[in-house]
């Protein structure tokens, strides 16, 4: 499919006018001195030169408190669906890269009908990186670019923005697109510097090794003294996994009403590294030294998930975890390196 | 079925948290709807002896309301701490950091030794008296005691969050105060609250208390990282954390 030019005017029109057909359009905006997902509701408020957001897109994908299903004791439960027709935009491709695996997991094994419907209705309008955040390492990750996963993808080559439509969703909403002109030859020549300049620009912290090699690392790892070491100073306050594109642990709870007899039953975001995480039935909780949960989100992100999903490794270099760990020890990269330098300890 | 019978006391407080039972506008028909309300001083000028629900406000400070509180806890088969001064003492322990003569002569002058104001050391609800719940916060949270009343009428446990307030903050969307160098209690301390302090620019002090396991190492070597020293840690402890728990 073709690539379609727009310049920034035209652009700033291409937006109003599906904002003006009623669409529900969820696009990066500022908020204080960061970005934010929010409701978009004018084309000037959009920010596609933004750095990070503080949460990702996931909480559009896999609302925070998502009810599944209204019941009433004794009675009848009714199924409850969140999956209002949206679309993303200003997406950067480590999140696109993490939704595209947040699909395979809902779909594999048992299909999560209440995330795939939902999914089915969102378009993805993801967009190349303009400017490097200060923990970003997508480049080590490889998820810098993205060349599949995405309805549209928009690239800002200065003058003019480049909107590369790969599906029928996508080519739908470039109905809404006055004035395109196809892209030149010269114009993905500069598309192509950008992306080039991304694979290996967007490394604040570099990992010493391939990405695909980090299954292999962890199979050695399980008792190397790094995770006693970082975990003395973790908090368990989950930070770094509320802020993560790939954390999808949910926890359900059940709301009831004032007539103590109906209710909703919801599922809330949940994550590895709090306490009370891997409690069950009886109070047993089978992961209760720090140490334990915090191996684990390591292990799942290089291990555990690519496991699962053909060897997609479910950290996508995005930094979040990093700036939001208080105790400065979330960071990926650090404990990663540290056991490639001692692969024979553990 | 007969409705439970819930009597509501106060001791050493502001009587902030009741207020915030009475500001439940949509809620308190629901409520009263329920339950049946026996005493309530703040609402009402009955006075029973009979109830099922004891929740009690406020710290004890003297030797008579310990009496009184182990009078009331017999007679409850379920008694409720409500807000920070009941569940940990709150802002009423801060006076525990000093000698008892100098703060009566302090705050009483020379009426110090008359007798109805021979108080002592503040102490929390389940420093006398077993407790059954706790609602946290100062004032409490009013939709999160709402949630608690409608689990224990069902004959269940209450959700009460046993993780810290980060959790609510980052989902919030708030920029931590650490980036701006500001020593936040958060890490350390019980959500429920929905980050209220950090979603208004401020850092959290602490009101909802410690959660089970603080980190309270960790939060003495991460201040180093952020050029800040543990007196000023100390300081944002004080005002809730004074006399309780682990202590930096
Ligand atoms: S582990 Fe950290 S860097 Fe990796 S995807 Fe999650 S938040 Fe981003
Ligand atoms: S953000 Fe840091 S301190 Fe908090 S749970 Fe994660 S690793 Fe531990
Ligand atoms: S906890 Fe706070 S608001 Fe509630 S009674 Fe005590 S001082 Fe007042
Ligand atoms: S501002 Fe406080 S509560 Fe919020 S994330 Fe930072 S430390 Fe936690
Ligand atoms: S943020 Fe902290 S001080 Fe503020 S209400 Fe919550 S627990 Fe209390």
């Amino acid at each position: 499919m073709s690539v379609s030019k727009l310049n920034k005017q035209q652009f700033g029109q291409f937006v109003d006018a599906i904002l003006a057909a009623g669409r529900k359009v969820v696009g990066v905006v500022a908020k204080n001195d960061r970005f934010v997902f929010n409701t978009l509701k004018s084309a000037k408020d959009l920010r596609l030169d933004y750095d990070v957001t503080i949460l990702s897109p996931r909480k559009y994908v896999l609302p925070q408190v998502e009810p599944l299903l209204t019941f009433e004791v004794g009675g009848d439960a009714k199924s409850v669906k969140q999956n209002e027709p949206m679309i993303l935009l200003g997406i950067h491709p480590y999140d696109l890269i993490a939704i595209n695996q947040m699909d395979e997991l809902f779909s594999e094994g048992e299909y999560d009908t209440h995330y795939m419907d939902r999914r089915k209705n969102i378009t993805l309008v993801a967009c190349d990186v303009a400017k490097a955040s200060k923990n970003v390492f997508a480049s080590s990750m490889e998820t810098a670019v993205a060349d599949k996963g995405y309805d549209i993808l928009i690239t800002d080559i200065g003058d003019a923005y480049l909107l590369d439509a790969a599906t029928e969703k996508g080519q739908a909403l470039m109905a809404y697109a006055k004035g395109a002109a196809a892209a030149t030859a010269e114009d993905l020549k500069k598309r192509n510097a950008i992306q080039e300049a991304n694979k290996t620009g967007l490394n604040k912290h570099k990992l010493n090794c391939k990405p695909s090699y980090l299954p292999k690392l962890m199979e050695t790892a399980y008792n190397h003294p790094v995770w006693e070491e970082k975990a003395r100073l973790c908090y368990s306050c989950g930070s770094c996994n509320q802020v993560c594109p790939t954390c999808y642990c949910f926890d359900v709870q059940d709301r009831v009403n004032w007539d103590l007899k109906t209710g909703t039953r919801v599922r809330c975001w949940d994550g590895c590294l709090l306490e009370n995480f891997a409690t069950v039935a009886g109070n047993h909780n089978f992961r209760k030294d720090r140490s334990a949960r915090f191996r684990h989100r390591l292990y799942r992100k290089a291990k555990y998930v690519p496991e699962k999903i053909g060897g997609q490794i479910a950290c996508v270099g995005c930094g979040r975890c990093v700036t939001a760990c208080t105790a400065d020890i979330a960071n990926p990269v650090t404990v990663y390196n540290r056991l490639m330098e001692e692969r024979t300890i553990g | 079925m007969t409705k439970p019978r819930v009597a509501i006391f106060d001791f050493a407080c502001c009587e902030g948290c009741q207020l915030q039972i009475v500001n439940l506008e949509e809620e308190i028909l629901d409520l009263i709807g329920t339950v049946d309300v026996v005493e309530w001083r703040e609402a009402m000028s009955e006075q029973s002896h009979d109830y099922d629900i004891a929740i009690i406000e406020g710290s004890i400070t003297r030797l008579e309301d310990e009496k009184r509180i182990e009078i009331i806890r017999s007679r409850a088969k379920i008694l409720i701490a409500l807000g920070a001064c009941a569940t940990i003492g709150g802002v009423n322990k801060l006076k525990n950091n000093f000698s008892i003569t100098d703060v009566k002569s302090c705050v009483y002058g020379k009426h110090a030794d008359m007798p109805h104001l021979d108080t002592y050391y503040t102490k929390a609800i389940d420093e006398i008296v077993p407790v059954d719940f706790k609602v946290h916060g100062c004032p409490i949270n009013g939709r999160e005691f709402a949630a608690i009343v409608r689990a224990l009428l069902l004959g269940k446990k209450p959700f009460v969050p046993d993780y810290p307030v980060c959790v609510e903050c980052k989902a919030l969307e708030n920029v931590c105060r650490w980036e701006y160098n500001e020593p936040c209690l958060g890490p350390i301390i019980r959500a429920g609250c929905e980050a209220k302090c950090p979603s208004a620019g401020y850092r959290c002090f602490g009101c909802r208390g410690y959660v089970d396991h603080p980190n309270v190492d960790a939060a003495r070597e991460v201040i180093d990282k952020y050029g800040l020293s543990l007196d000023d840690l100390r300081t944002r402890m004080v005002l809730f954390g004074s006399k309780q728990g682990p202590t930096l």
